[in-house]
Order: structure tokens, then sequence, then C-alpha cells
């Protein structure tokens, strides 16, 4: 007896037939099967005899459910053209899931080298889409996307943490130039640009945003940071929810109106700029965008157009580009980033293939917020492992954030030696300030904090609980922090570190993820899900992609802050300051 | 007009129905995909100074020409099989060529340099499509992608390559092929394939500019397109 379909599969029929379009059709029709696609993309080369790897395999997921319906001959053939195979129960789901979202990062190389021009990447959102339209997704796309519904941002960051931390900010800044003329402007109307930028930037890597706001200074630019709509991420690009792309690039556009702006220039993120400078106003339906542009190319005219000068001689390593597949692919953007980057760095060296042809950094996708594909998303990664190391580059430079975390957690894979860097940090450390901007020192934009904490014992009375299984990180850590005046506890593995922190109560939890036992990730979810240490703040120290888990799929509060290893002891210091006297303020 | 025997006749008369007949589904089939409302990307031009719709879609078009164009034709397995789809697809125009001219002016099919040329593009096509079947058999890759069209439709036109090539020998009066029955059998065969291309996969060369074409303007309206290389 034939199996019925149910009910999810029906939506999931009808919510495609929404979805079809001349072109998402002619993409359906058209492929030949002719498996030209195959190499070029990074899961078939990292698992060449896993087959299902292939795009068109991929791509026939959803074709299969366009030919059963819509097909002439799949609607009375089916078996003939495949269009039995499609999905009835719900587990055929989860393999659905685990195809559309675990082996590909939508990066559109595969449609470059399809001679019928099939967008095998659209196609694959597609799937996503009818599949996040029943309920079907990876944790931490579901949990992202609920908070860029709900509170208008992908990490859940609350208004006032967004705003403490521009506040941060501009004190870092008055404190290196020696006066408070470069202070963040917030909601400011009738400035010439908006900024908006990637939570992530708030969260986990605020040095980008200073950076931003100091080269704006120096520009002597008229912008402003809005208090709502700055987030130009946008998880409906990668569940395929067009509904929330619409929504988060709207917040965006609105925002720009309601300030009376120029233009919206958006910071180096990848996806967050074909987001919301291409598909955001067809997925919003604006008629009249607002004129947009990224970041790159603001800095790019400020050089140019001589508003600040730059000295590559500060930026005198070896470096290659990494071209985001948002920003080349899907937004032809690739020689502006390598004009600039020329422009403030001494020593660039090509990595090939290149530009549009680049091979994704395999954190695009959303793959960074689905950790249960880490393992995989590691081993595809080889590739592109491969290409830096040919460089023999020191620094990987790249213009997205995804990236950043993407070329990152391949580079301790694959041990390469080099480090991710943006355009920003390089602008920012070439920046030549007038002779009136300057300080009795020269300020070190490229380091948070770099004021002389350590020397005023910024953490004197505070006690700082260090967790780590690695006896020499421990030291260093528990040193960093006593030279600070902090009063020091140390736990080696995370039951231990449970122990401590119920029974020393500190003022900050400082956490490893990766430790034998119980691992780091599972200390932090015991921790926040206990009333007696829920409250400690926790600062992740972590040289592993893992905690990645805690930020995306977020099963608790996540952690307060993040730093990778190596650990800079100002960075380091200055991050547990804010993060304890930000908790503070909030408990006040 | 030919002088041609009542089985030819009938062969040829079912021939141009059958055309008529794909003619008529192929409209119908265009016309359903125009039913699907056109996509407009709203958002400013990506990098004016690089490209745009209409040069991102002449580029799209043209890269069936262009193997450099892309990598999956650029890199050198990837060549050989653009050459072995030249040599198919120009196997395909001779084999059309064959089901025409043979019923309207078969003597041009006789003249020695444009007999010859057919062959070869037949026989080349032909060598082609055994390899394709193989292909498609052998490999694991391409078995897990294929679907009972996708092989149907490949044996099928090996055996119109073959047979393709004995009727151009037999109007040429070579290799001792001298039976009618060879034209009569490749025009059914060729009426078959009117009246089952419009429901196969082998109807993508319908699609073919609509699939270019949108992709070429969709890309070149970003600037990616033509991809650029350095």
């Amino acid at each position: 007896m034939a199996k019925q379909k149910t009910h999810k599969i029906k939506m999931m029929e009808e919510q495609l037939a929404k979805k079809l379009n001349r072109q998402v059709v002619g993409s359906l029709v058209g492929c030949v099967h002719c498996g030209m696609c195959d190499e070029s993309c990074h899961y078939v080369l990292a698992f060449p005899d896993d087959h299902t790897m292939t795009p068109s395999y991929k791509a026939d997921q959803v074709r299969k459910l366009f030919k059963a319906n819509h097909d002439w001959t799949g609607s009375v053939f089916p078996w003939w053209v495949g269009a039995d195979k499609v999905p009835l129960i719900d587990d055929d789901l989860e393999t659905l899931k685990d195809i559309s979202f675990g082996t590909c990062t939508n990066c559109r190389r595969c449609t470059l080298s399809c001679p019928m021009g099939v967008d095998t990447a659209t196609l694959n959102r597609i799937m996503r889409g009818l599949l996040s339209h029943v309920g079907v997704m990876p944790e931490g796309v579901r949990v992202v996307s609920k908070d860029q519904w709900e509170l208008g941002n992908q990490m859940g960051i609350l208004k006032e943490d967004y705003l403490d931390t521009l506040e941060w900010m501009s004190e870092e800044l008055e404190e290196d130039l020696g006066h408070n003329r470069a202070a963040i402007p917030v909601e400011k109307k009738g400035a010439r640009v908006m900024y908006c930028i990637n939570p992530r930037e708030v969260k986990y890597d605020p040095r980008t945003i200073k950076e931003a706001a100091l080269i704006f200074h120096a520009a002597g630019e008229d912008w402003t940071m809005p208090e709502e709509g700055w987030d130009n991420t946008n998880f409906g690009l990668f569940s395929g929810d067009d509904g929330l792309g619409g929504a988060c690039a709207k917040r965006e556009y609105e925002k720009a109106r309601e300030l009376g702006v120029d233009k919206i220039v958006i910071s180096e993120c990848g996806h967050g700029f074909r987001s919301t400078r291409f598909e955001g106003v067809n997925w919003a339906g604006e008629s009249e965008p607002v004129p947009m542009e990224s970041s790159v190319m603001t800095m790019l005219d400020y050089i140019k157009e001589g508003k600040i000068k730059v000295d590559p001689t500060k930026n005198p390593e070896k470096m290659t580009f990494h071209d985001s597949c948002n920003n080349a692919r899907s937004g032809g953007f690739f020689e502006e980033p390598r004009e600039l980057l020329r422009l403030v760095a001494m020593d660039f060296e090509e990595m090939y293939p290149n530009r549009a042809e680049n091979y994704c950094c395999t954190g695009g996708g959303g793959a960074m917020s689905m950790s249960e594909y880490t393992p995989r998303r590691l081993e595809s990664a080889k590739v592109k492992a491969d290409q830096i190391r040919a460089t023999g580059a020191k620094v990987v430079v790249t213009s997205c954030h995804n990236c950043v975390d993407g070329l990152q957690d391949l580079i301790k894979h694959y041990e390469l030696d080099c480090e991710v860097k943006q355009l920003v940090n390089l602008v920012a450390n070439a920046l030549v300030l007038d002779e009136a901007e300057k300080v009795a020192e020269e300020p070190k934009p490229g380091d948070i904090a770099v004021t002389k904490v350590a020397e005023k014992e910024p953490l004197a009375g505070r006690k700082i609980l260090v967790v780590d299984d690695e006896e020499d990180v421990r030291m260093f850590l528990t040193t960093v922090f006593e030279d600070a005046g902090a009063e020091v506890v140390t736990a080696t593995d995370g039951d231990e570190a449970i122990a401590m922190a119920t029974e020393h109560q500190p003022d900050l939890i400082s956490l490893d993820l990766s430790m034998p036992g119980k691992d780091g990730v599972e200390a932090f979810v015991e921790l926040r899900k206990n009333p007696e240490t829920e409250e400690i703040p926790v600062c992740v120290v972590t040289g592993h992609p893992e905690f990645r888990q805690v930020i995306y799929d977020r099963p608790v509060t996540p952690p307060e802050g993040y730093l990778g290893k190596p650990v800079d002891e100002d960075k380091l210091v200055a991050y547990a300051h804010h993060i304890i006297e930000h908790r503070e303020k909030k408990a006040n | 007009m030919h002088e041609v025997s009542p089985a030819l006749h009938t062969a040829e008369v079912v021939h141009w129905i059958a055309l008529v007949v794909m003619a008529i589904v192929y409209t119908l089939k265009i016309r359903w995909l125009l039913s699907f409302n056109l996509a407009k990307d709203k958002s400013a031009p990506g990098n004016p100074g690089q490209s745009n719709k209409q040069r991102g879609a002449r580029y799209s078009l043209w890269n069936v020409a262009m193997p450099w164009s892309m990598e999956s034709t650029r890199k050198p397995k990837g060549f050989v099989f653009y050459l072995s789809f030249v040599i198919f697809h120009l196997g395909v125009v001779a084999g059309i060529t064959l089901a025409f001219v043979s019923t309207i002016a078969p003597d041009f099919l006789r003249i020695e340099g444009v007999g010859y040329t057919m062959l070869a593009f037949l026989i080349g096509a032909f060598l082609v499509s055994v390899y394709r079947v193989g292909r498609r058999m052998f490999r694991p890759l391409m078995r897990l992608i294929s679907t009972p069209d996708d092989y149907f439709s490949l044996v099928m036109l090996t055996i119109w390559f073959g047979l393709g090539t004995c009727t151009q020998a037999y109007l040429m009066g070579i290799w001792g092929m001298s039976s009618e029955t060879l034209l009569v059998a490749y025009l059914y065969l060729t009426s078959f394939f009117l009246l089952y291309v419009p429901f196969s996969k082998i109807s993508h060369y319908l699609y073919y500019p609509f699939t270019r074409t949108y992709i070429g303007r969709a890309l070149g309206q970003r600037g990616s397109y033509p991809v650029v290389r350095a």
C-alpha cells in the first residue's frame, strides 16, 4: 500500500508553488545531469567518494518535488524522471535537512560551472526555505532566526548591551586619542552615513567598531549608528525564509529613512552586504531603495579623496585576500578590496583561484551556526587551507565576519601559520592621524584597551575563576589576572569549575571549552542552569570552534565574552574589566 | 521532387506530422515557462563599472562557445568533456539535417564534401554517445543522479546516431548500404524523437536560452559576470 504524504510534506509542496518564478523554474527544468558541477564544490573535493555531495544531487531534492507536482512528465510518469522518490514521511525531512543545511554553504560556485546556467545554490536555498516553513532546521538557525524576528539582531543582543558596547568603544577611543571628539554618534538625525554592523562585532569583536569609528572620525565623516535596525546580517538568506529576510532588511531601510541619512554603510560582512544591498531590497519589496555601500568602498573613497592618509609600512606582513562568496560571486565586489589592500599593506600575494571563482571559507550559508555539522565543515575546508598555504601569507585578509570565523577555525584545524584580519583592521592600523589627534603615546587601534589598565589594577577586589586543563595556560591567565589586582581561584575541568563557582561565587569565570571529562560547553550550560551560578558572567577563552554551539544553538544565555587563544593580556584584562562593570551596571 | 517508395513516403509524412506536433508542444512548453512571473531585481546595479544585465546575458549565452569561461570546461579533464560535448551536438545537428534534407533534397547529401562531413559528425557523435552511455552507467556519481529518462534518452540517441551513420552511407551508396529501409527506419526513429523530446530531458535546449539569459542577467546586474580572472 502506497504511503500517504504527511501534512508537512503537503505544506512544503504548497510553499514550493509560491516560490516558483521563471528563473527558478528554468533552473529546475534545465539540469541535464551532466555532472559538470561536481568538482566545483568544496564538499565534493573533501569527500570524493560520497556522491551525495555533488551539487546536482542536492538540487535534485527540490527538483523531485517540483517534477512530481508541476512537470508534465513527472505528474504522469513520476518514476521516469525521478519524481517518485519524493519525501513522504517526516523522517525524510531530517535527511533533506542534512543535505540542504549540512552539505552546502550556498556559495554559488557550482552555478558558475553549470553549462546550462542552473542556479543550484538558489535551489538549495529554496529547499531550506521549504524545510524552515515546516519547522525543520538546525537548532542554531532556529534560535538565531527567532532572535532576528523578535529582537532585531541575530545574537539576541539587548538594546542596552548594544549601546553599552558603543559607549565602551567611545571611551576606549577617548583614552587612545585624549579627547572625546571621536565618540560614536548614536541616532543622529540628518547624518550623511548610517553605519550598520554585524552583531558579532558587538558581542565578540568590538574592536572593529572602534576602528571604524576612528576612521570615520579621521575622515571628518558626518555619521551615526542607529539604536535599532543596526544589524546588517540576515538569517533569511540562510534559512530560505524570504519573510524574515525582508523584515530584517526593512528595519535598516526604515531606520535610514527615519534618520534621514544619505546612505547606509554596511560593515565588512559578506552575507550582510548581499542581503542588505541586494536581496533585501527584493524581499522587502522596496521600490526606491536607500543608497547603500560596503564600508570597503567608503574607506577606499576616503583614501582616494584624501580624507584620510595611510601608511602601508605599518602593515608589513605578507598578506593574501580571501573573497567572500556573497561579496564576489553574488555582489560583483572583488576589485575594490584588493585596491584598498594594496594601499594599506606592503606585501600582497593573490590566492588562486580568486574573485568570483574563489572557494568558500566553508563558514558561509549559516554554517557557523550549525554546530552539528562542524566536523564535516572543517573537513570540507581542506581546499581552502591548501589555497592559503600555497600563498605563504602570514595574514589572510577578508571582508566578511563569517569568513573570519570560518578561516580562523580552519587555520587552527589545519595548523596554518597565519592569522585573519579584516580591511578595517588594516586601514585603522595604517591610519596616519593629524598632529592634533596624536596624544603622547601613538594610539594602537588594533588593540582593545591598550591603556595601562594593568598598571592601575583595574580588577582589584575582584575574584576570578580560571578554568583550563592546560597548566601553562592556567598559570598565564592566573598571573595576568593577579597582576591586574584580582584574586584568582582555578579549576582544571568542568566538574571542578561548577563546584568552585558554587563555592566561591566569583565575579567572572574564564572558561576553556575543550577539556577532558566534562568539557567547557557542558559545564557552561550547567552553570547557566544552576540558580546559584546563573548570574556569574563567563568569558570563554578557547582555541576550538565548538564554542559556537553556545553562541548559536543557545541552550542558555550565551557567554558574556569570547577570546580566542593565544590571548593578548591587555585585551583579556580589558574584557574582564568591561564584563564585570557591565554586569554591575545592569544589576544596579 | 524526388521519387519515393510508398514506405518512404509514409515515413516522410509521419515525420512531418511529428514535427508539427513537436512545434505545438514546444510552443505550449514555452508558454508554460512564461506563465511564471519573471522575478525582477529591484536593487541598484552592483558594480556598473564592471558589468550590467545586458553584458552578463550576452556573455552567459555565448559561454557555450567559450570553454575558458567556466572552470568546469577549462581544466584539462573538463576540456576533454567539452570537446565531446561539441562533437555530440554537431552530430545532433547533422542528424536533424539528415532527417529533413533527405526528404526534400537527398542529392545534396550525396555531394562528396557534404556527405563525408555528415558522416564524420555522425560517427563522432555515435562514439561520444557510446562513451557517455558507459560514463552514465558505470560512474557511481552519474548513476546516482541519473533517471530512467536520462538513460533512455542517451541510449536512443546513440541508436539514432548509429542509424543515421548507416543512412548517410546508404544515401552516398557506400559501405554496401543499399537498403532504403535504413532511411525509412531513420525517419521513424526521428519521428519518435520529435514526439518524445518535448517530454524528456532532451528538451533542455529549449530552455537553454532562458536559463543562460536569466543567470547572465542576474550576475551581470551584480557585476560578477563576465567572470574576471587574474
